[in-house]
């Protein structure tokens, strides 16, 4: 358990040392940026993001991945608008979403588990697939305020000590699941699979079923993402959540869950989202000029990602998820 | 990582897919009356071209055990650069040759991170995608180029004299010919088969690995700078937002062509097939009426099978050779 | 080996000759729509018009299509709404082939990328199909490619008519910013028009940070819009108004100024049923659009009033939709009329029309 804890403690390392050094660095050339209420704007605008990179840890320390994560969270926002629209209750909206994602999580992680398909094919199909009947059931609406869930709309608009809601939310989710990764067997077992696949079998993992409950988990709490996204936007629409899967991904290896799987916490996950959210704020802050913004946002990614392999142990070649052959 | 039988069953697949195509082609007639004339099958084929040209340079590199989601970036920030120095008085033909060069260095770029810096290409190639598509914006700012030389907007756009073949065809063909006789004839394609199955083994059996995936890198900057050249011919236009999203559409006709995304399996045959497949199938299915979600769907339900697929025949031999095995004993 | 070798072989070679089979099989394009018989109505019997948005799955298409089918209705012409689910030029270019396949006498469409899609309107063209742009343009330089563009008013009077309703909101003085989409034909001509009218007709007024180009954000999405909003706070604190000319930032703006509880005033370009909570409840004074209804309507009048040979486009020619007559102007543009703005007392009204 030490050892576990001293190992944890040295991955996360390097996306909180980028942490500092972005924020310190961009406070120094604009003292605005020192703010409290920057640090509560990042906050702010991270959670979905930080959601979603919670659930993607699952995953990846299983060296595996989840693309579809993006049009589910995307389609659950929708949903949860457009079902509380017509009178059902926050609680049957919120089991809906949360059902609608675990379902989408339970065919890939069967799929993946029962069938052995390659998890990066599977999820890239069940993106199309969720996106294309999320288009035909959303039917080009808008999701407008009023028929967002009040307590939705309070949660999005107001803060406790300052930090908004749904960024406690985050952190208590991330407390939860951090609990659950390092304290129970099942979770734990994740790393193992994640570091040896065809070891893990050998020692008695019941491995096909971790992969099926890591994936419906993963969908799960993308499903319940989709009320933080309504939360945090107040609207929604077919275009919600595209493209969030990559931002997700990179959050996650910036903060050291290895995408050669068998290491990183949620919390190095939750870092990596804050750090890249920080990155964009701080890119905003320094006045760079507009067109050269993303430019210098894919830079920094780069850095991030290679200060973290860097301080981490691994050094020798790796195929695309990093795993040393 | 991979075991005997399944190179069998993938080059099964490979076979399946280019019977998958000759059927969808049938298919597509009859859905459609519309789908088998010859200004549509010549528009199927330019709409595929680009994709065609980057997937062949991505199966080399997912079959070596790589990957690179920056391809569609390159593909823009070459058509960035072909119409920034066009703008600024270049000669067009110069101008391409610019934008070739850009491509090759963005590959390199990309080689080079993972090569020499060791990062993982999954995740720093979406990096690299954020930061390209940036340099497009950097180069273009809000102001597409569109005033091109009329005879390249021709050459994007028109058919060979006498047939229903895009000029892009040739390209294509020679392109993908090439390819396959390397990949499948050569040294230098046994070794990308023998790296992405086990690259530590062709290490140590000699093979200069991280020079021939460096290349590789390079290659796939250069294909999709090629591609990147043809998109901007076809749509007579340089904007810092084009070809958003093709990546995935690449991956996605790569692994359906049969290309292990573990890496050390696929072929050539398979691969243009599929991305002719898929185009067919789009075609098709929007002409017999079918919306863009459907398509969508559609397209990734065509995936699933493509995985699946090949278990289901796996498992159906692997039975009937037991049980032909237990009948021998008897 | 072999065996499967020349399998395999076989099977490619049968595909090419499928496929040059089914090509040499085919039919050439149909030959060219046959024009109607002169006559004087605008009625159209059995015109098959094809309504092509940006994308589909966009609210503010879908309003644009219902205008075009009440018109398709009024005419007794059959309308499909048919487009791609991204906004890209190469996506859209797809569907403009569709048109031309399926033999289509009529495209309205909604440029999803002014430059792009010009290959496949010539080609349209070419294939006799009347084409009109509506609600979003090609670019100048392509006019050729159309008959005309229905557009909602002069692109200057948009961009102005911005910058008085926040002028009126921020009393006049102060600093503005503004979000828009980055590559948006619309948008760019928009807010080119907005900077020297700021500057010459509010001399109290400035562009945040000294210069149009050091006011503008660029944000393409609700995400970036949201991020747009907090940047602009950040370089700039004692920024009195943003102005946003599009439904996606002005929203998204109304959305963080409530969050944030910020000072800065709010206006611009909005779809009434969305901004109606925060025009209500006084987060925003006033925000202006025009029908997108009407402009998918008198598109389809001005295509089937050339199609019947009454209207050919040309720079003073005219042509009447509903109860209205629209003349063409410089550039090959019919105009509706000014934009309408929403306040309190009338986004009662608005709100459940679009």
């Amino acid at each position: 358990m030490r050892a576990l804890g001293r190992l944890i403690r040295v991955r996360e390392v390097p996306v909180l040392l980028g942490l500092v050094i972005v924020f310190v660095g961009t406070g120094l050339l604009n003292p605005i940026f020192f703010s409290v209420s920057i640090l509560n704007d990042i906050l702010f605008g991270v959670a979905i993001v930080a959601t979603l990179a919670i659930a993607q840890t699952f995953v990846i320390v299983m060296r595996h991945i989840d693309l579809s994560v993006g049009s589910v969270v995307g389609f659950t926002s929708f949903l949860i608008g457009d079902l509380s629209s017509k009178g059902f209750s926050l609680g049957a909206v919120l089991l809906a979403a949360l059902l609608v994602g675990a379902s989408v999580g339970a065919v890939n992680g069967f799929l993946v588990a029962y069938l052995g398909l390659p998890s990066l094919v599977v999820t890239l199909a069940t993106l199309y697939i969720v996106r294309g009947i999320f288009n035909e059931v959303g039917k080009g609406q808008t999701i407008v305020e009023s028929m967002v869930p009040e307590e939705l709309n309070w949660l999005g608009l107001n803060r406790l000590f300052g930090i908004s809601y749904l960024f406690i939310i985050v952190l208590v989710l991330m407390v939860f699941a951090g609990f659950l990764m390092h304290r129970t067997r099942a979770a734990r077992d994740l790393y193992a699979i994640g570091s040896n696949p065809s070891a893990a079998g050998l020692v008695g993992i019941p491995v096909k079923l971790r992969v099926l409950l890591a994936f419906t988990s993963t969908g799960a709490i993308s499903g319940l993402a989709g009320a933080v996204m309504l939360a945090r936007f107040n609207s929604s629409s077919t275009q919600s959540g595209l493209g969030l899967e990559l931002l997700v991904i990179a959050a996650c290896v910036v903060g050291g869950v290895s995408i050669a799987g068998g290491t990183g916490s949620v919390f190095g996950a939750v870092s990596g989202a804050v750090l890249l959210q920080t990155i964009l704020m701080a890119i905003g802050a320094l006045g760079i000029p507009q067109f050269w913004q993303l430019a210098v946002n894919g830079t920094l990614i780069i850095a991030a990602i290679g200060l973290d392999r860097y301080l981490s142990t691994r050094v020798k070649s790796s195929n695309i998820m990093g795993a040393s052959s | 990582m991979t075991n005997l039988s399944t190179p069998k069953n993938l080059l099964t697949w490979d076979k399946g897919v280019v019977l998958f195509l000759v059927i969808s082609i049938f298919i597509g007639s009859f859905a459609s009356e519309y789908f088998a004339t010859a200004s549509n099958l010549s528009f199927v084929i330019a709409s595929i071209a680009e994709i065609a040209i980057i997937a062949i340079a991505m199966a080399y590199l997912i079959i070596a055990g790589e990957i690179d989601l920056s391809v569609a970036s390159i593909m823009a920030l070459t058509s960035a650069s072909v119409g920034y120095a066009f703008q600024a008085g270049v000669a067009f033909e110069l101008a391409v040759v610019i934008g070739l060069v850009v491509g090759l260095l963005a590959g390199l770029f990309n080689g080079v991170l993972v090569t020499v810096f060791g990062l993982p290409s999954l995740a720093v190639t979406i990096a690299t995608l954020a930061l390209f598509r940036g340099l497009c914006w950097v180069l273009l700012e809000n102001k597409p180029v569109n005033q091109l030389p009329r005879e390249w907007i021709d050459l994007g756009n028109k058919n060979i004299p006498g047939t229903f073949f895009p000029w892009a065809t040739i390209l294509v063909v020679l392109l993908a010919g090439t390819a396959w006789f390397v990949l499948h004839h050569t040294k230098l394609g046994r070794w990308v088969f023998a790296i992405g199955t086990n690259a530590d083994a062709s290490r140590f059996s000699g093979i200069p690995v991280n020079s021939v995936k460096l290349g590789l890198f390079a290659f796939t900057g250069l294909m999709s700078a090629v591609a990147g050249v043809v998109y901007t011919l076809r749509f007579a236009s340089a904007s810092p937002d084009g070809g958003t999203g093709y990546e995935l559409s690449v991956i996605a006709a790569v692994l359906f062509g049969g290309v292990a995304i573990a890496g050390g399996v696929g072929t050539m045959w398979g691969v243009l097939a599929a991305v002719l497949s898929l185009g067919v199938i789009k075609s098709g299915l929007q002409l017999a009426g079918f919306s863009a979600n459907a398509l969508l769907i559609v397209s990734g339900g065509l995936l699933l099978i493509s995985v699946i697929l090949p278990r289901v025949t796996e498992f159906v031999r692997v039975h009937r050779s037991k049980a032909s095995t237990i009948k021998r004993t008897q | 080996m072999k065996k499967r070798k020349s399998i395999l072989a076989a099977a490619v070679t049968g595909a090419f000759l499928a496929f040059g089979l089914v090509g040499c099989a085919a039919t050439d394009e149909a030959e060219s729509p046959a024009t109607s018989a002169a006559g004087t109505t605008d009625t159209a019997e059995a015109l098959k018009i094809a309504i092509v948005p940006k994308a589909i799955n966009i609210g503010y298409f879908t309003g644009w299509n219902e205008g075009a089918q009440e018109a398709c209705a009024e005419l007794g012409a059959t309308c499909d709404y048919i487009g791609p689910n991204e906004i890209t030029g190469a996506a859209q270019t797809e569907f403009i082939n569709q048109v031309i396949q399926q033999n289509y006498d009529i495209l309205v469409i909604s440029a999803a990328d002014q430059n792009a899609i010009v290959p496949a309107l010539d080609k349209a063209r070419e294939a006799g199909i009347i084409i009109v742009t509506s609600d979003a343009d090609v670019a100048a330089e392509s006019v050729g490619s159309r008959l005309v563009s229905i557009l909602p008013s002069e692109q200057d009077d948009i961009g102005t008519a911005q910058v008085d309703w926040i002028a009126e909101a921020i009393g006049s003085e102060g600093s503005v910013a503004i979000i828009t989409p980055a590559n948006a034909a619309n948008q760019t001509a928009w807010i080119a028009a907005m900077g020297p009218y700021l500057e010459s007709q509010y001399p109290d007024m400035s562009w945040a940070g000294g210069s149009l180009e050091s006011a503008t954000f660029f944000a393409n999405d609700p995400t970036e819009s949201a991020e747009a909003f907090a940047s602009i706070l950040a370089q700039y604190p004692d920024v009195a108004g943003i102005i946003s000319p599009t439904t996606v930032g002005v929203l998204a703006a109304a959305v963080e100024k409530k969050a944030k509880g910020a000072a800065v005033k709010v206006t611009g370009l909005g779809l009434p049923s969305e901004m109606a909570p925060y025009i209500e409840d006084g987060t925003v004074e006033k925000v202006g659009l025009w029908n997108p209804l009407d402009l998918g309507y008198v598109a389809v009048y001005a295509a089937v009033a050339a199609k019947n040979g009454n209207f050919d486009g040309a720079i003073g020619s005219t042509f009447t939709a509903g109860d209205k007559t629209y003349t063409v102007v410089d550039g090959g543009i019919a105009y509706l009329g000014s934009p309408f703005t929403f306040t309190k007392e009338n986004i009662g009204e608005f709100k459940l029309i679009y």
